[in-house]
This record gives structure tokens, sequence and C-alpha cells, in this order.
């Protein structure tokens, strides 16, 4: 698990441009909100525009990233080496996410002080409530991403689509640099139902109540729950359909991609 | 004593609407400290043997054991002690030095620092990886690539290392390094190296034994130069312009047991070996030339090679067996 977590932090950071990139790009789309939200006189708003810079990144590395890590590494012929050794295949998505967590931090941290002198965004944050909103939306997602590498699994390239067509939507649901749900969603109560199926939609909630709002746990607390309902429900359905569609790729050879 | 057995085994997949048979009922028995040779031209199965008996792919019918543990129901006992390396894999992963890719590959075996240190000295030593190991990937030629893989291959210190065209398209200098590597390795640490190739003077410079595989079956296994004296027949070639339409002249001829030819286009001429009952029929073949307006440039006799084995059992070469399956 921790050694594949290394190759994503080496990986990351082994390349000069790569860590510019990684520092730049989640910068750039948070100060761009930001900057629309106070030119249209939204100016408090522009932490939610940070706080969505910081999560996108982790969101994007820990589940779109994992799960297309695993595809990459499928085509290149990686894959087989982990499938023909003894290590449990969720001991090296478990690495690929936290090797992903710890690639995204400095990127993550960068946005949010920069964003934070830039903007002079009003916090008042409740760490407790932050930090469990936090692991356990790191969490959900981790599983979400294991369910997806789930399908790389057995469908390789269709999964890929799938990912693709999925991602701009989940993420438009999700709020991230909005409130999707409860007071200023601007959804229409049936959409934000569907948004609450997403569980970056409930982390997102929860962490601008306890940043911005000084919410503490009880003020919380079903975000917290649902979270960690969604984490176990989607951590057991994504280890059952590792292990399954794994058996179906031995059996109908889709385990592997022939590279000659 | 056999560390791989295999009974009966059958492979199909489904294509297009139809099942295509890869394997069609292997029996094999390899040996402890063996380098055992599965040679066939592409398509022949030699992958999907390889694939099932690493526990990548499920057999549809037969069985295989590695160590006495089935490939399809215990692959988890089967992991530890096997490994795996192929000529077409990435090497690893690009941004991370060759040793760092190594102590990669070694976490996934739980093998100690220490362990770890000890067997990448040994390996980087036999390969001659030293100078290299501590560069990235993406700096290396494909022969430290594949210098690097065959090092990741034995790792885990495995008893049985699968090795599926190990030294394609390497450098003869580096060929050469990684046979006699796996040679070594066998005959010295007793492991077993199971090496499916194409590569005929792979096979005879390296493996103990070989088995020749042709559309999912084993035609024959026996040593190589048990195969050469039981099989092999003596081969001519001929330098023949301009080059022949068809094989059909040739193989028209009484007595010709196989055809393979080459062409040099740059010279406007055809490289052909005939596998043949004997030497009469060579100038039977030489008459049918001389009908056809088609000039001799040169001729000379070979002794017989695993791929006149191939030819004499199956009645074409390699190359035409491929263009065969193709069409």
């Amino acid at each position: 698990m921790y050694s594949r977590a290394w190759v994503r932090v080496r990986s990351t950071y082994g390349e000069p441009a790569w860590l510019a990139v990684n520092l730049a790009v989640p910068l750039l789309s948070s100060s761009a909100m930001g900057l629309l939200y106070r030119s249209t006189g939204l100016g408090n708003y522009a932490g939610f525009a940070i706080l969505g810079g910081i999560m996108l990144a982790f969101w994007g590395n820990v589940l779109w990233s994992m799960a297309s890590q695993f595809n990459w590494d499928k085509e290149e012929g990686i894959f087989e080496i982990y499938l023909v050794s003894p290590a449990p295949i969720s001991a090296i998505l478990v690495g690929m996410s936290l090797g992903g967590i710890l690639a995204t931090a400095p990127s993550a941290a960068f946005v949010g002080l920069i964003g934070w002198r830039f903007f002079a965004v009003a916090m008042h944050p409740s760490w407790l409530a932050v930090s469990m909103t936090f692991f356990l939306t790191l969490a959900s997602l981790y599983a979400m991403g294991m369910l997806l590498s789930s399908l790389y699994l057995a469908y390789g390239r269709e999964a890929e689509s799938l990912n693709n067509a999925i991602s701009e939507p989940i993420n438009f649901l999700s709020g991230i640099y909005f409130p999707s749900i409860g007071i200023g969603s601007p959804f229409p109560f049936a959409l934000q139902i569907v948004a609450s199926f997403i569980p970056l939609t409930i982390g997102m909630d929860a962490l601008r109540k306890s940043i911005f709002y000084a919410g503490g746990v009880n003020e919380i607390w079903l975000n917290l729950l649902i979270l960690a309902v969604m984490a176990s429900i989607l951590l057991v359905l994504g280890d059952r359909a590792l292990k399954s569609l794994e058996e179906r790729g031995r059996r109908e050879g889709t385990l592997v991609v022939r590279l000659r | 004593m056999a560390i791989v057995e295999v009974k009966a085994l059958a492979r199909s997949f489904r294509s297009r609407g139809s099942d295509v048979v890869a394997l069609a009922g292997v029996d094999l028995e390899v040996d402890e400290g063996e380098v055992f040779g599965l040679l066939g031209p592409n398509g022949a199965g030699k992958t999907t043997l390889i694939r099932i008996l690493s526990t990548l792919l499920l057999p549809t019918s037969g069985y295989a054991t590695i160590a006495g543990y089935d490939v399809a129901k215990e692959p988890e006992k089967i992991r530890p002690i096997i490994n795996m390396a192929s000529g077409a894999e990435r090497a690893g992963y690009e941004f991370i030095s060759a040793r760092g890719n190594l102590w990669f590959f070694s976490q996934l075996y739980g093998i100690s620092g220490e362990d770890f240190k000890r067997r990448v000295a040994a390996l980087s030593d036999k390969l001659e990886l030293g100078q290299y190991i501590d560069k990235k990937v993406y700096t290396l030629s494909t022969g430290y690539r594949q210098r690097m893989t065959i090092a990741r291959a034995f790792i885990n210190d495995p008893k049985v290392v699968f090795m599926d065209e190990p030294t394609i398209a390497l450098d003869v200098m580096t060929a050469r390094r990684i046979r006699e590597f796996l040679a070594e390795e066998a005959h010295s640490s007793k492991r077993t190296i199971f090496l499916a190739t194409h590569n005929m003077a792979e096979t005879e410079a390296i493996c103990d034994r070989v088995a020749i595989i042709d559309k999912g079956k084993i035609l024959v296994c026996d040593t190589p130069a048990n195969l050469k004296r039981a099989y092999g027949m003596p081969a001519y070639v001929l330098e023949v312009s301009p080059p022949p339409n068809a094989p059909r002249i040739f193989t028209s001829v009484p007595g010709v047991k196989g055809v393979t030819t080459t062409l040099d286009q740059e010279r406007s001429l055809a490289r052909v070996k005939l596998v043949v009952e004997d030497q009469e029929v060579v100038e039977k073949v030489l008459k049918a030339l001389t009908d056809a307006n088609i000039r001799l440039l040169s001729s000379w006799r070979q002794e017989p090679t695993l791929e006149e084995v191939f030819v004499n059992l199956v009645g074409r070469g390699f190359a035409e067996r491929e263009l065969e399956d193709a069409s």
C-alpha cells in the first residue's frame, strides 16, 4: 500500500513541469470562480470557490485518477504484475488513493493560502467537524474509486467512457463551487435529492457549514452520519465488485490487455 | 520432480459469435530447475498457456498445478512462489529509477529492506545493470529496460518464472546476456524457467526440454537434441531469382516435406529453405525451377534445426503458418 503511494508521489513530484501544473491549475480555476463571485457582489462566497478548488483537487486525485491510473496500469501491462503477486488489489488501490491525497496536499494548501490571502475569506472553522467531514468524504471517495476501478477490470476502455461521461455531471451536481443542497441552492428540491446521493455533495455541504459558519459536530451530525453510511456501503460494494469482477476477468480473459 | 503439471488443459474464447480454440487439450510436466521451452508460431497458444499457469486466466476444462496447487482454485498459494515477465510489457514507472521500481515491485511480495538490498545487488551484478540502476526508467535504452524487467521477475526469489518472449526486439548482446542469466538461474538455484518463444536459436541455446505447440496442441516434447535427431531432416537453402509467385512450385515436388521463403526485395531474390527426404529431391526441385525460368544463384546444405523439426511436423515454417492463420 505505502509503496504504491510512494510511486504516485514520486511520479507527481519527479518532474518540475508536473509540479507546476499541479499547483497552478486548481489555483487558477478557484481564482476564476472567486473573482466571478466578487464581481457580482457576492464576495463573501469567494470562500466557497477556494474550498471548491481544494476539494476538487482531492476529488479528482482520489476518485477519477485512481480509476484511470488503474486502467493505465492495465493497458501498460503493469496490472498483470500486480495480479500475479500476492498483494491484494484493494491494498494497491488504497496506495494509489493515499498517494493521490499526499500528492494533492501541497497544491491544496497552496490554493488555500493564496485564496485566503487574496480574497480575505472570513473563516470560523470548527476543526473537529472539519477533520471528521474531510476524512469521511475521502473514505467515501476512495470507496467510489474502488467501484469505478472494478469496472475497469471487466470492461477496460468502455469503463473509461463511462468515467468520462459521468465526471462532469457529478462535478456539477455535487456543488463544488456553490451550495447545491440546502439554503442557497439554485436546484429544485428533486434535483437536490438526486445530488444528495453523491458523497461529495454531503461532504461539501458539511465543510461549508463547519469552515465558514462555525458549525460544530452537533450541527453537521446528519451529514457525518450519511457520509459514514455511504462510505461503509460503498466500501463493501467496492470490495465485492473488485473480487467478483476479478474472477469474471479471469474467466473471460479481460484482465490483461495484449500489447502486441 | 515435476513442479508444473498440466493435464488435458483447454481454453477457448468467444469471438464474433463463435468459439476460438486457443488450447486444445495440453498435457505437460516441467521439472524443478529446468529451462523449459514452449516453441510455436504467433497464435499457437503459448501466451494463453502462460496466462493460465500464472493464474491470470481460467481454463475452460482440464487442470494445471504449480507445486501441487491448482491454478484455478488456489491462486493465492501459487502467487508468492511464481513471477513472470514479458518482452512486450513496460518496464515500470517511467519517472522513477530502476532501483525505485524494483523496490516497489519487491513490496508486492512483502520483502524486507535488507533482503531487497541483497537481492537487487546480486541481480544488478548478474544482469550488468550497475551504472543504470539509479537512473530514471525513461532514460534507459530498450535493452536496459528489459534487464530491469528480468530483474523484477526474480526479485521475490520465485520457484517458477514464466517468460513470454523475453528477448524480443533486443540487440544480440543483451539477448545473449539475458539467456545466460536465465540458464544460470535455473541450474544454480533450482528455479524453473518456463519460456514461451518463437525464437528457435533461443530455445536451442538454453532450453533443457522443448515442447512444440501449434494450434493449441503440443506436437512433441523432448530435448532439442532428441527432437532434431528424431524429426530433423536435411535442409537445403536455395537463393533463386526472380522470386517464385507461390510456394507450390516447391511443394508440388514429391519428397519436399516443408518450405519457408524469405524475400530479399533489394536484390530481387528469394531465399528458400527446403526440408527434403533426401538429396535426390533437390535435383527434382532444381529441374522444376529451370522449367519455370527461375535462376538458381546459390545453394547450400544446412544441419537440421528446430525449425526443420517444426516444418517436418506441420509442413510449414513459422512465417507460413502465421500467414495461413491471418488469411
